[in-house]
């Protein structure tokens, strides 16, 4: 398997890698902001959407754990090949001018030249947001017991929250913007039929996934919304037994809809 | 024209460079870059100073030998123009110009501008010819040849090997030098026999070498003398990932 190991080392194989990660990665992104924009729709659909996700046990840990994968080796392969990248030049020009014709500055601030700069903090920012959302760590006490569409919104009406899932989107799509053009290139999909396709979809997939997610933050604001109480004995409260089990049905649809449904 | 140079120098590879500065004052613009080094050289052995050292050969723009960083661009501020085509009427009386040799960890400074880019040859001799015997005159009938991969093969074999694409890019990433060497025979039927040891050989060269990563951020190609295309670029992932999966070695 030395051929395994060899090729992953090369410097082709390694932004190969970085660039399926990548790809595959991206796919989960339109995954979640599908499944987030059924906020939309309406807190029923979105909190259905969350709990049958949410069913499926086994489904979500290998996900989870793939998606765990994924991220390492993205970044961990990144951040090689930025080491080997900064060490292939160690005496800096005194001046340096790009010759690409649209760009004057030298080292402009564009997506390009900052990918692992941007990576590194939508990954600070993927940090909050699991702290947020799945490890309830931030504000345990007010989202004890809700729905995830009134847990979302509790969350992201908190300042701090909903700044930091402004910037993290808007840096997420600057990220994408260069990425999601360059994995092509590196993954030798290039042919002039297809150039102008490609060269627009990293800015157009960025701009929709970086603004359809910075649009949760500022929706969660807007929308006129009474926060239900913080509830902190919450199962009593509900006054049913099994009212913040995930896996029984009854117990998550709204009260009024509850003898409509089927079983 | 009146010009004040900043130049590198550097006494050897070992030594500390530094920027020394120079004035010119009587420049004819019809003179090129080097012919301008050159009374800059006449006038420093004048005065019993050590001349400036830089690499040339043809002075025509083929053979690939001058590097010159002129104010932060490989080869200067025109596009595909060698340091050697350049022409001073480019610039302008009272200018000042910064000149660097190459600058990147697998090309070391021999002297002042002058760097050793035998990197590229040992990328050379890992991979970069065909081994066949390719015949006479008459057997180009019998090897077809679409008109397109001829074309596409002329054009990546024009590169000079001059090295500024590695000297243009942030990463100092060899890939357009080597994706113009793999493309010229990937295109064509002589260069079918060794195309997978080809790609892996040479880009091992290349990785050992100490050269960076593709980042895919274009400055190569705007910098290549010979217009080069990062076309090859890709031409060149997909040549050595199907090399790396399909290779019996
Ligand atoms: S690809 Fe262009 S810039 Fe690079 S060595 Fe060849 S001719 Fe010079
Ligand atoms: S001296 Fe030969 S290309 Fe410039």
């Amino acid at each position: 398997m030395s051929w395994v190991t060899n090729a992953i080392k090369s410097s082709i194989g390694r932004k190969f890698l970085v660039a399926c990660t990548g790809l595959l990665l991206c796919g989960f992104l339109v995954a979640h902001l599908i499944g987030n924009l059924l906020m939309y729709i309406g807190p029923e659909v979105y909190n259905n959407y969350a709990h049958t996700l949410h069913s499926q046990e086994y489904l979500i840990k290998i996900a989870e754990v793939g998606l765990l994968v994924l991220f390492i080796a993205h970044l961990w392969l990144a951040i090689e090949a930025s080491g080997r990248n900064r060490a292939a030049r160690q005496t800096r020009y005194a001046v340096k001018k790009s010759k690409l014709p649209n760009r004057k500055i030298p080292f402009a601030i564009t997506p390009e030249n900052y990918m692992l700069v941007s990576g590194i903090i939508v990954l600070i920012f993927l940090c909050i947001h699991l702290g947020d959302f799945t490890f309830n760590l931030t504000m345990p006490e007010k989202i004890e017991g809700l729905e995830p569409y009134d847990k979302a919104i509790v969350i992201m009406r908190s300042p701090i929250s909903a700044i930091a899932y402004v910037i993290g989107s808007l840096l997420l799509m600057w990220h994408l913007w260069h990425g999601a053009t360059s994995m092509f290139q590196t993954l030798g999909l290039r042919h002039p039929k297809y150039d102008g396709l490609t060269q627009n979809f990293g800015p157009v997939f960025a701009t929709i996934i970086g603004l359809g997610f910075a649009t949760f933050p500022i929706y969660a604001w807007l929308v006129p919304y009474n926060p239900p109480a913080p509830n902190p004995d919450a199962p009593e409260a509900h006054g049913e037994p099994d009212s913040h089990s995930m896996n029984t049905i009854p117990a998550w649809q709204p009260a009024s809809d509850r003898n409509e449904l089927p079983g | 024209m009146k010009l004040t140079l900043h130049i590198w120098r550097q006494p050897n590879t070992e030594a500390d460079g530094e920027f020394k500065t120079y004035e010119l004052p009587d420049v004819s613009e019809h003179m090129s870059f080097l012919e301008m080094l050159d009374v800059l050289n006449e006038k420093l052995i004048s005065e019993g100073q050590e001349p400036v050292a830089f690499d040339h050969d043809c002075r025509e723009g083929i053979c690939g030998t001058c590097s010159l960083m002129i104010n932060g661009q490989a080869h200067g501020p025109d596009r595909e123009t060698t340091a050697c085509q350049l022409h001073m009427r480019r610039f302008k009386d009272g200018d000042e110009i910064w000149i660097e040799p190459w600058r990147a960890k697998a090309f070391p400074v021999i002297k002042d501008l002058v760097v050793n880019r035998s990197a590229f040859d040992r990328i050379m001799q890992a991979g970069g010819y065909v081994s066949v015997n390719t015949g006479n005159a008459p057997d180009a009938n019998s090897t077809i040849v679409p008109k397109q991969n001829a074309d596409l093969a002329f054009d990546a074999a024009t590169c000079i090997g001059c090295g500024a694409c590695v000297a243009a890019c942030k990463n100092a990433s060899a890939m357009l030098f080597l994706s113009a060497k793999v493309s010229q025979l990937a295109l064509l039927p002589q260069g079918q026999p060794e195309r997978k040891s080809r790609a892996i050989n040479m880009l091992k060269q290349m990785d050992e070498e100490g050269f960076g990563n593709c980042t895919n951020t274009n400055e190569c190609e705007a910098a290549c003398p010979a217009g080069i295309s990062v076309e090859n670029i890709a031409r060149l992932n997909r040549q050595y990932v199907s090399a790396v999966l399909t290779s019996r070695d």
